[in-house]
């Protein structure tokens, strides 16, 4: 079963890349990005975390991958984060929130929606969270190359 | 590089109109704010120029480039619809890496990004339309949906992509595309389960919505506010959470007549 959604995952992230026009030679490592951080989820929500710590886990590892493909083979490196993430986005906690809403538990619609928010808020965070390290990692190295170049 | 615009036989307009073409196809196609303006300087001052000034909101470019002699010149773009096509981004990306190396001159330069701005890229209709589908059926299959859940779910969001190719060609009616996917994928769903009451509606709508995620206003919004373009941020998180408003709209339209 677990193979079985591996291949789902695989597909899903690359037909991102086919609907959003990533190069094609492009398309196994983008749609490898977004196998590799649905497993960080899955494994974490395995060992007891909850579904907002393990998008946010998971996103911050897409992030991380997306930044060293991107200075790897000198692409932008949205076109490993779009792919990356998608299949973590908490489609079937947005679908449930609609559905208590609808049928009037707002008390249940209220709580699942601030979890799909949440869970949200937690993918964004991910990506902004290894996004702003690679930039301080860059700052960083254009700083001291600067100095080096004022001492000699 | 120093030796003035006039040395390496290219006027300031044709500097301009060269970034300002950059600029233009980079923001039509989703470029981040950053990229875009960080793109049009190295474009720019690669062609010989003393000083240039870019400035990108999501829905148009401005640029002034000033040349040793202190003339200056400003193009500005507005830019109407916008598409998604990352295989053009990487390709103007990588255009403005070789200008910058002085791999590639001018005429040359102009010439491929002309062709860019041109050529179809990407998949027809019914590639498109399959691809969409997959999306849909995957999610499908990781909501533990039956073999005809998963089924219904590759057509519901093949239906979402033929909806958008409809709905494309309308331009400047905004979200109307992904209210109108909502409903068709939540009637999808509705039917399936009228029609077969042993099969659930609920994976058939979370796969079918999966293609209306808007992935690329997600990401630029957060790339945006990072690099400090807090204009484009906002503007852009504001798409996406107005999208994803369309689609719950769409979807709970539907729900709550079925009900």
């Amino acid at each position: 079963m677990l193979v079985l959604k591996i291949v789902a995952v695989f597909l899903i992230s690359a037909s991102i890349g086919i609907l959003y026009r990533i190069p094609r030679k492009l398309l196994v490592y983008a749609s490898l990005v977004g196998v590799v951080a649905w497993l960080i989820m899955y494994y974490t929500m395995l060992v007891g975390a909850t579904i907002v710590l393990a998008d946010f886990l998971a996103s911050i590892a897409v992030g991380v991958m997306a930044e060293v493909l991107s200075r790897v083979l000198k692409k932008p490196a949205t076109i490993f984060i779009i792919p990356g993430f998608i299949p973590l986005v908490p489609g079937g906690d947005a679908y449930t929130t609609m559905l208590y809403m609808v049928k009037g538990k707002y008390v249940d619609g209220v709580a699942m929606g601030m979890q799909t928010v949440l869970t949200g808020g937690a993918i964004a965070f991910g990506i902004f969270v290894s996004a702003t390290i690679f930039r301080l990692i860059i700052n960083y190295n254009i700083e001291r190359s600067l100095q080096h170049v004022d001492k000699s | 590089m120093s030796d003035g615009s006039e040395a390496l036989g290219i006027s300031l307009e044709q500097i301009v109109l060269l970034s300002g073409l950059a600029g233009e196809i980079m923001l039509k196609n989703g470029a981040e704010t950053y990229r875009i303006e960080e793109t049009m300087d190295h474009m720019a001052k690669a062609c010989g120029v003393a000083q240039v000034e870019s400035f990108v909101i999501p829905t148009g470019v401005f640029l002034t480039v000033t040349d040793p002699a202190g003339r200056s010149l400003t193009v500005m773009r507005r830019v109407r619809d916008r598409t998604i096509n990352l295989d053009r981004i990487a390709k103007v990306n990588e255009l403005s890496r070789r200008l910058v190396d002085q791999r590639i001159d001018y005429a040359n330069a102009n010439a491929i990004l002309n062709d860019i701005s041109r050529e179809r890229t990407g998949f027809s209709l019914f590639p498109s339309m399959i691809a969409s589908g997959a999306i849909g059926g995957g999610t499908a299959i990781l909501q533990n949906g039956v073999f005809f859940e998963i089924l219904a779910a590759f057509v519901a969001a093949m239906l979402v992509r033929y909806i958008a190719h409809i709905v494309s060609r309308l331009h400047g009616v905004q979200f109307i595309f992904e209210f109108l996917g909502g409903m068709a994928v939540a009637s999808c769903g509705a039917f399936l389960h009228f029609m077969w009451p042993q099969l659930g509606a609920d994976p058939v709508i979370i796969g079918g919505i999966m293609p209306l995620v808007p992935g690329v206003a997600i990401t630029n919004a957060i790339r945006d506010v990072i690099a400090g373009d807090l204009l484009s941020g906002l503007s852009r998180g504001m798409e996406a959470a107005l999208t994803s408003a369309a689609v719950a709209m769409g979807v709970v339209i539907v729900l709550a007549l079925n009900l």
